[in-house]
């Protein structure tokens, strides 16, 4: 929708890329426009085409679950919200003369002749973003995917919780459409398998965190399902804040977790229940379960419209047919092309959050090759009329097809209108948003002398800004316009009291028109910025970002309080999965660096930050720095076992990274402490899944294992990995986990209730007792060293003070928190900064990379202008009245009201506008009533109470 | 899912009340939920009308009382969860004013039922209906507030 809405965004939907010539920076693409059969810039969306629409397909949103017309709207929130005809579906054809559709268009938006067409972009860059192709289910035949009713895939699944979906969020079987009381969720259908039959190599990342999260969700649906089976080989809650999810989830009695991967399912004809057999994974017995319906967890396989489209760009695939990055220096987001780029699924298995990280990484990318081009805005010079004097309000009411009109009474909410006072106009409309109507606005503004518009129509939330805008236009400032919502809160949801709901309708036009007596208009203020920004944090991810922000000409000071550059990637060998040397990487990292124009302050610590987005001050041991944003990549630590598994009494009990390093120093020859060793133990887990240490799962420190071990059985080591989960989630660390298992690497489970032993005499470990979980006896393994696989945590003494200074708040693990943990992954609640790599949570270097250079492109979102506009329904204090109490400023959270001096010895509070979000809060707070909410004020909201209540006006 | 307009058994002779409901809903999570429920075409109640407020920390002790000075049978303030907050934490001191509500509510002698705080977030239309319906159910069976000077009954 924002991308929608967005004035230098074009949208080409139902389009294809059919060539692409020229090179990075100048590139001509050929996009075919494939035909809609409907104007998008007439059809308002209204639906009366679908009503008369005689075919019935299967709905593919729906996944086949639904039903839609031939002529549809692909879903709700489609973007451009218009139709589009199915021709292959559609009756109006050489033989057939069917046009219904047409027929009921008031707007004769229906083109059957429409033939599409092609047109030539001359573009900069290419982002590819294609997305995967779902796992195909029925190829695994012994799970009985489309032969049985009850079984299911998690994308059905997904519609079916779904309130909008096709049974309206009720979970209920396909076969005879009953409540299922059992449900077995099973794991990994089409990954990690081996062979074309068992789906691809790889792991599929999300499909874990998408059962445990429907589990859920089915209990919160209907309660009375009473077992949930979850058959896995590992839970893979690898992503910041899912291990926490999923303890959660082992709370619910209902849900049970079965490690073991179902060898077939069967029907029962007579009931459709389906039997489920399975070896389970710990005891190794072989189990038959009756459950009711099954959802299988199918994984996700590259788009099979990644081979052509691969040609037409001319890169290179891997050998998943994704658009894997080419493993240039690391960079996830390179194809083998310059100037094309790739984000998402397209470039292999990623979650929401990585992928919209991706994004903006991406949009970095390619925003180099074009940043020379970048569009200035112009500012509008219309003259504002004048609003003073007794209001004049104009009501403009919008059918809306039938949607409003098919259930209120239009007209006599029109009528009522009229007799309500200062009410200088009233008029009707089919489609107050569609041009026409706009324009009508527009005329009666300036006809009837208007300084207020109260529009009766669909919601605020989607139309507002298109009326605030038409308003502005005519010269009414923006904030002299008040919407009320007749439709999505009123005719769509009483319409079978329509006369009760035509009162609420009158009711609430009463409302807005009170309220619109008392607003005033509001300017946008606009403050100059320093075009700079300021990258706190020398790593991998700080590097990324400088190296970004410098490529588009932006001004960067790049700070880090070590005496060099490179971060964690110096105490590193190699890097998987690209295999290439982290001495390398990091080198080649500084060197670009050092050749660009980045200021580089080493040994370099920040001490206090004042001001806010656009004018930050930013005070160091070496100095004061002046920023328009700042970007947060101080890292993480790695947790320092205590005593557990013998850590600290054993000489021979080291951690990942000590052996890292010994890695690092020996450079390959492994004498650890002087001894060549014959048998290497990991002990998984240690700092990271432990509620008394780190909640969460580190992510980073299996696939570290996984390396280290094949490193050491490549030198004759025996290798033995004591894990609870084996989490090979990131690229290609899943067939390294098989590569590791083929090389004889050793894979034993335990539990976090009963642990490994390291037992040993004076300053040496000797062996470790396991207890087998699938015998039920003890195993003892001698050993030469321990390595415990130490977790992420976040770096105490920086995160507290950064935490001090910039006020991001920090989520229950330590790390900080994003504005969203989806779409907003690199943001902070604080406006101007960003945060990239460690510092928000365990990530490894590819995904560190990736939002080093997401923060860039957020951060060149702002320090490209030269001015930040400043939204102007912030909070306002009368200083007159403020009696300098302070509570407003212990409240906000966004530091926006500060006491000053009024007089001597006199303070009061001041609201910086810069950094008030509008909230109103503080209002509601204070004591004296010396805030007010702008565009909220008490009297604003007073006066709609009164209006209703009293029913004065 | 909400289906059912709130109705007391009509009672012969007698007409049936109509309560007077102000809900104040915060711009981000519950007046969207609103808005969702009319996407998804969700059916409930009538009986209130919403005042939209940027966030639920918004709504004041002062606002609620003001409501039922002017003849208001049940308020309902609604925002989003914990931890989804527009605002970070609006929504915890709409906890605290309301809290001071209630006691402000009591001291007027009405009822602690009329008033209410919920959470509705976008997504929940459903739950955006089940919360209206309930509620004017609950308003209902009190009966008009004693300070309502006219309350209104089913022509």
């Amino acid at each position: 929708m924002d991308a929608g809405r967005h004035p230098n965004i074009e949208v080409l939907t139902n389009s294809e890329l059919v060539r692409l010539d020229g090179r990075a920076g100048e590139f001509s693409a050929t996009v075919k426009r494939h035909p809609r059969y409907v104007d998008p810039d007439l059809c308002t969306g209204c639906g009366l085409c679908v009503e008369q629409c005689p075919t019935v397909v299967p709905n593919e949103f729906e996944v086949g679950m639904g039903a839609r017309k031939a002529i549809y709207s692909p879903f709700a929130q489609a973007v451009p919200n218009t139709h589009i005809i199915d021709r292959e579906h559609c009756l109006n054809g050489d033989f057939l003369v069917c046009s219904n559709c047409a027929e009921s268009c008031d707007r004769d938006a229906i083109n059957f002749d429409d033939r599409g067409d092609e047109i030539e972009l001359d573009v900069g860059s290419v982002v590819v973003a294609t997305g995967f192709d779902v796992y195909n289910a029925s190829a695994i035949s012994s799970y009985g995917y489309t032969l049985f009713d009850n079984v299911l895939t998690n994308m059905e699944m997904e519609r079916i919780l779904n309130a909008t979906g096709p049974t309206r969020g009720h979970i209920i079987r396909p076969s005879d459409h009953e409540v299922p009381k059992k449900i077995a969720f099973v794991q990994c259908v089409g990954s990690r398998g081996e062979g074309k039959e068992k789906g691809c190599a790889y792991c599929s990342r999300f499909c874990c965190m998408n059962a445990v999260k429907d589990c859920m969700l089915v209990k919160q649906h209907e309660p009375e399902i009473n077992e949930l089976l979850v058959y896995y080989i590992d839970l893979r809650a690898a992503g910041k804040g899912f291990e926490e999810f999923y303890q959660r989830s082992l709370d619910m009695e209902e849900l049970k977790y079965v490690r073991g991967r179902p060898s077939k399912i069967l029907e029962d004809p007579e009931t459709k229940d389906l039997i489920i057999y399975v070896e389970d994974g710990e005891t190794g017995k072989v189990s038959r379960t009756r459950v009711n319906m099954v959802v299988l967890s199918t994984g996700a396989v590259a788009a099979e419209s990644n081979r052509p489209l691969a040609d037409i760009l001319g890169i290179d695939l891997d050998e998943n047919a994704f658009f894997r990055a080419n493993g240039k220096m690391g960079s996830p987001l390179e194809t083998s092309k310059d100037g094309i780029y790739v984000c998402g699924c397209a470039a292999g298995i990623n979650d929401v959050s990585d992928s919209v990280a991706q994004a903006s990484g991406a949009a970095a990318e390619a925003e180099k090759h074009v940043a020379k081009f970048r569009i200035e805005e112009k500012p509008r010079e219309i003259k504002e009329l004048d609003s003073s004097g007794p209001p004049r309000v104009g009501v403009f009411l919008c059918n809306c097809g039938i949607n409003i009109a098919g259930v209120l009474d239009v007209e006599a909410m029109a009528e009522f209108a009229k007799t309500i006072p200062d009410v200088a106009h009233v008029e009707v409309n089919t489609f107050l948003c569609a041009d026409e109507g706009q324009r009508q606005i527009q005329e009666k503004i300036v006809e009837h002398k208007l300084n207020r518009v109260v529009a009766a129509a669909c919601t605020p939330r989607t139309h507002e800004p298109i009326f605030r805008e038409s308003c502005q236009q005519a010269g009414l400032n923006q904030y002299l316009f008040e919407m009320v919502n007749v439709r999505d809160q009123c005719s769509w949801v009483h319409t079978n009291v329509p006369e009760l709901a035509t009162r609420k309708a009158i009711d609430l036009i009463k409302m807005s028109v009170a309220r619109s007596r008392h607003l005033k208009p509001l300017y946008e203020n606009s403050i100059p910025i320093d075009q700079s920004a300021l990258v706190v944090g020398g790593g991998v991810a700080g590097m990324s970002a400088a190296l970004q922000l410098d490529a588009q000409g932006i001004k960067v000071t790049l700070i880090e309080k070590e005496g060099r550059l490179g971060g964690r990637l110096n105490d590193l060998t190699r890097v998987y999965p690209a295999d290439l040397s982290a001495s390398e990487l990091s080198v080649n990292m500084q060197q670009r660096i050092e050749s660009g124009r980045v200021e580089i302050m080493l040994s370099t610590e920040v001490e206090a930050i004042t001001g806010f987005v656009g004018n930050f001050e930013v005070a160091t041991n070496n100095g004061q720095i002046k920023t328009g944003t700042i970007v947060v990549a101080t890292g993480a630590d790695v947790y320092t076992p205590g005593s557990e598994f013998g850590h600290g009494r054993f000489a021979n009990v080291i951690t990942n990274q000590e052996l890292e390093n010994i890695l690092h120093s020996t450079r390959g020859t492994l004498e650890i402490k002087g001894q060549k060793p014959k048998t290497v133990v990991f002990i998984q887990c240690v700092g990271s899944r432990d509620p008394e240490t780190n909640p969460g799962c580190s992510r980073f420190c299996c696939p570290t294992t996984i390396k280290q071990a094949i490193n050491l059985r490549k030198n004759g080591v025996d290798v033995a990995v004591l894990h609870r989960d084996m989490r090979t989630v990131g690229d290609r660390a899943e067939e390294h986990y098989r590569h590791a298992r083929e090389l004889g690497v050793k894979f034993l489970r335990y539990t976090p209730e009963r642990k490994p032993q390291v037992v040993g005499v004076d300053r040496r470990a000797e062996k470790v007792e396991l207890m087998e979980l699938a015998l039920e006896r003890k195993l003892e393994i001698n050993v030469d060293f321990v390595v415990l696989a130490a977790g992420m945590v976040p770096n105490e003494e920086s995160s507290a003070s950064i935490h001090d200074i910039l006020k991001i708040p920090r989520a229950g693990d330590g790390f900080f928190m994003e504005r969203h943990a989806k779409l907003g992954p690199v943001e902070t609640t604080t406006e101007g900064v960003f945060l990239a790599g460690c510092v928000g949570g365990p990530r490894d270097i590819s995904d560190s990379i990736a939002q080093g250079a997401a923060t860039a492109a957020k951060a060149i979102t702002i320090v490209s202008r030269d001015t930040v506009a400043l939204d102007p329904t912030t909070c306002e204090v009368e200083q007159s009245l403020c009696r300098a109490c302070g509570q407003c400023v212990e409240i906000c959270q966004y530091h926006a009201p500060s006491l000053v001096d009024v007089a001597p010895g006199m303070k009061a509070a001041k609201i910086n506008q810069a950094l008030c979000k509008g909230c109103g809060t503080c209002a509601s707070w204070c004591p004296t009533g010396a805030i007010s909410a702008l565009h909220f004020t008490d009297d604003q909201i007073d006066s709609m109470m009164e209006a209703l209540l009293t029913g004065g006006a | 899912m909400a289906t059912k307009t709130a109705t007391l058994p009509k009672k012969k002779g007698k007409k049936k009340f109509v309560p007077s409901i102000v809900a104040f809903a915060c711009n981000w999570c519950s007046y969207a939920g609103a808005d969702t429920a009319g996407t998804n075409r969700v059916q409930y109640s009538p009986h209130f009308r919403v005042i939209r407020t940027m966030c639920s920390g918004r709504v004041t002790p002062g606002m609620v009382l003001k409501a039922f000075k002017l003849g208001a049978d049940g308020v309902l303030v609604s925002g989003c969860h914990f931890g989804d907050c527009h605002y970070i934490f609006g929504n915890y001191k709409a906890v605290e004013q309301f809290d001071k509500t209630k006691g402000l509510v009591r001291t007027l002698g009405l009822e602690d039922g009329r008033i209410r705080l919920e959470w509705v977030s976008a997504a929940e239309g459903d739950r955006w209906g089940q919360v209206i319906d309930e509620f004017v159910d609950q308003i209902t069976k009190l009966g008009p507030s004693p300070l309502n000077p006219q309350p209104k009954f089913e022509e």
